[in-house]
């Protein structure tokens, strides 16, 4: 929302009514759930989908089974000499296999079943917590509700509340997250041979830094397109900034190779901005933070 | 600033923390001497204020879900609730539970309604009229309570052979097989069987209760019906003094699972100031304790059906101590963690600030 205003402030134009109308929709297709933390910092968690649920469940399925299976090859030993015992093992067995196989595995292992393990998924409370027993117990006790005709309630639950949650999730108020490894986030992309622009061809327009990341994060993927999708994406955004910019150096370069007119707007903006000044403040700040870390 | 120079600068403080993150575990956490924990928590803001400062001038999605994730992870670490412990399984039997069960108390007398109404009732209408029994016991059913409790039953006391109660479990026991270790199986059928169907008729109750509802008055007209039939047999002795001892856990735990499921049914229809889903949540997280004692009662119904109940000791102990259990069960769910009852339940308090939060005297109690 922050960057919504400042970009009213900074390019008044007519292209930001649909821009707003974007952010507006992003909220409520979002796939991610929103949560405050006490340092006031909103995070963001990934929410997960029926389908991705759906596969953690049948693998946890085909692992519930093998316990019975490999329980029924155990108890069939002892059954020799204690048929009755046995029985009465394995019929235990049975009954935590039924009720306790989830409400163990997300409860003490902090919300994850080995299925939802294998396919990335994690249970949390909706405030960012991690589950504990009772929540758990209760979300998989309510799962014989949420069962009703092959899962039919469960779904219909998850289609109908925003953040996918089957009943079992509403009563004990937790939400099923997709887990993303950490990801260092890649350097920055300096194309060596890329040239800045001459300051000549262009007027005052300066883009904003979401332009740059974006600019600079489209460089950092451009393999995984083909050369020619690579620049017809990259041709929309071209053109638009060479217009913004007032470019009016070679116009082919734009229409061309509007990949590498996008690279050097990104030398342009990105590397040459006050470059002295900062270099004394960031030096500066760097060195009091260090010392601050060293000091806690 | 310069975006890479702010990566540059910050990137060892961020590498810094994850490598933290990855090895930290939760229970070694809680034995971290305290400079440590201060300076990860201090790291923690550090990274929180980072994930701000780039969200805000809008430096790249890459960068914005690394720190939200590794922010994440922290908040998860720091924000965690302790690990559950045995004393606290203990505490919870001795005063969680029955504490949490008086504070719903309504719920269970509802339930008990529910259950031994029409139990009762079905229950004298078959003893004076055993041929309506038919229209709900199937008839082979019919034919192994005559097997169980008649004449030949194993439950004479001069025979030294346990009992089975439905025709599934004649197959597997029919075989020779010792004395205890029958009963063993029997104790895992009832646990199985039992247990689970309490814990559907509590989670049934988050349809409006209309589950826990139909699962009570199902099994009461069922059970009374077969009661009424065995009796009118002639052969209610026999099956009092088998039943006396495990019904004052197993039916009293019928009904409190009951009770638990209504809590949710109502929480639904009477959610007062809260959304219906809130209201399911404050209060579905009470019912579920309710419900994990109603459990832990079967369990222990179920072993006593299974070792106790069938054993060919005479009626008038079995009649003895079974009044006896039904007595403690009572002074249990009656009376255990009392003194603790003064000291508001955690819900309770939330649900009195909500209130005082919507009213008009908001300043004066908080």
């Amino acid at each position: 929302m922050i960057s919504t205003i400042t970009s009213d402030e900074m390019v008044p134009t007519s292209a930001n009514f649909p821009q707003q109308n974007f952010t507006a929709q992003r909220e409520v297709l979002s796939l991610e759930m929103k949560i405050e933390t006490p340092e006031n910092v909103v995070l963001t968690y990934q929410l997960a989908g029926p389908a991705q649920r759906y596969i953690a469940y049948i693998i946890d399925l085909a692992i519930r089974l093998a316990i019975l299976f490999g329980a029924m090859m155990v108890i069939n030993m002892i059954g020799i000499v204690l048929p009755g015992t046995a029985i009465g093992i394995f019929l235990v067995i049975m009954f935590l296999n039924t009720w306790g196989y989830y409400t163990i595995s997300e409860g003490f292992f902090k919300g994850q079943s080995i299925g939802k393990h294998i396919c990335g998924l994690r249970v949390i409370r909706d405030g960012g917590y991690p589950i504990t027993f009772w929540p758990a117990l209760l979300r998989n006790l309510a799962r014989s509700a949420d069962a009703i005709i092959f899962y039919g309630i469960g779904i219909t639950s998850m289609l109908l509340t925003r953040r996918f949650q089957r009943l079992g999730d509403l009563v004990a108020g937790t939400v099923v997250i997709q887990e993303r490894s950490l990801k260092l986030p890649r350097k920055p992309v300096i194309l060596k041979k890329i040239q800045p622009l001459n300051k000549n061809d262009i007027g005052s327009f300066v883009p904003r830094d979401e332009v740059l990341s974006l600019i600079d994060e489209f460089m950092g993927r451009r393999h995984v397109l083909t050369y020619e999708r690579g620049h017809a994406l990259a041709g929309i955004l071209a053109t638009s900034l060479a217009e913004r910019l007032k470019y009016s150096g070679d116009p082919q370069k734009v229409e061309q190779y509007p990949m590498a007119f996008l690279a050097s707007v990104y030398q342009t903006f990105s590397l040459s901005n006050h470059q002295e000044e900062d270099e004394f403040t960031v030096s500066n700040q760097s060195r009091i933070r260090n010392r601050e870390v060293s000091l806690g | 600033m310069d975006k890479h120079k702010f990566i540059q600068q910050r990137q060892p403080h961020w590498k810094q923390f994850e490598e933290f993150l990855m090895s930290i575990r939760r229970e070694s956490f809680t034995k971290l001497p305290a400079e440590e924990i201060s300076k990860y928590s201090q790291l923690l803001r550090e990274v929180s204020n980072d994930l701000a400062t780039i969200r805000s001038r809008g430096w790249g999605h890459d960068l914005t879900s690394y720190l939200n994730d590794l922010v994440a992870r922290g908040h998860n670490l720091f924000y965690g609730a302790p690990p559950a412990n045995l004393s606290g399984v203990f505490h919870y039997l001795a005063v969680g539970f029955p504490r949490l069960f008086r504070a719903n108390i309504g719920y269970f007398l509802t339930a008990c309604l529910l259950f031994f109404l029409p139990l009762g009732i079905s229950w004298y209408v078959v003893q004076n009229n055993p041929s309506l029994a038919t229209r709900i016991i199937p008839e082979e059913m019919m034919a192994n309570f005559d097997l169980m409790y008649g004449e030949e039953s194993p439950l004479n006391n001069e025979e030294e052979k346990t009992t089975d109660r439905t025709d599934e479990k004649d197959s597997f026991l029919s075989e020779e097989s010792t004395f205890g270790d029958q009963r063993a199986s029997m104790a895992g059928f009832y646990i199985n069987h039992n247990v689970g169907i309490a814990l559907q008729c509590f989670a049934l109750g988050i349809l409006l209760g209309v589950g826990t509802i139909y699962t009570l008055l199902f099994n009461g007209i069922f059970l009374g019906a077969v009661s009424g039939y065995i009796v009118s047999q002639g052969n209610g002795e026999r099956f009092l003094s088998f039943v006396i001892s495990h019904g004052s856990f197993e039916l009293t735990a019928i009904a409190v699972a009951g009770g638990a499921g209504l809590i949710l049914g109502d929480a639904l229809i009477h959610p007062g100031q809260r959304t219906r889903f809130q209201s399911l949540q404050v209060r579905g997280l009470e019912a579920v304790q309710i419900a994990g004692g109603a459990a832990v009662m079967l369990v222990v119904a179920a072993l006593i059906e299974a070792f106790w109940s069938p054993s060919g000791i005479s009626n008038l102990v079995k009649y003895v101590v079974g009044s006896g259990l039904w007595i403690l069960v009572f002074i249990y769910l009656g009376f255990a963690g009392r003194q603790a009852d003064t000291i508001p339940l955690p819900v309770k308090k939330r649900e009195r600030s909500k209130s005082s939060e919507v009213g008009f005297n908001r300043g004066q109690q908080s």
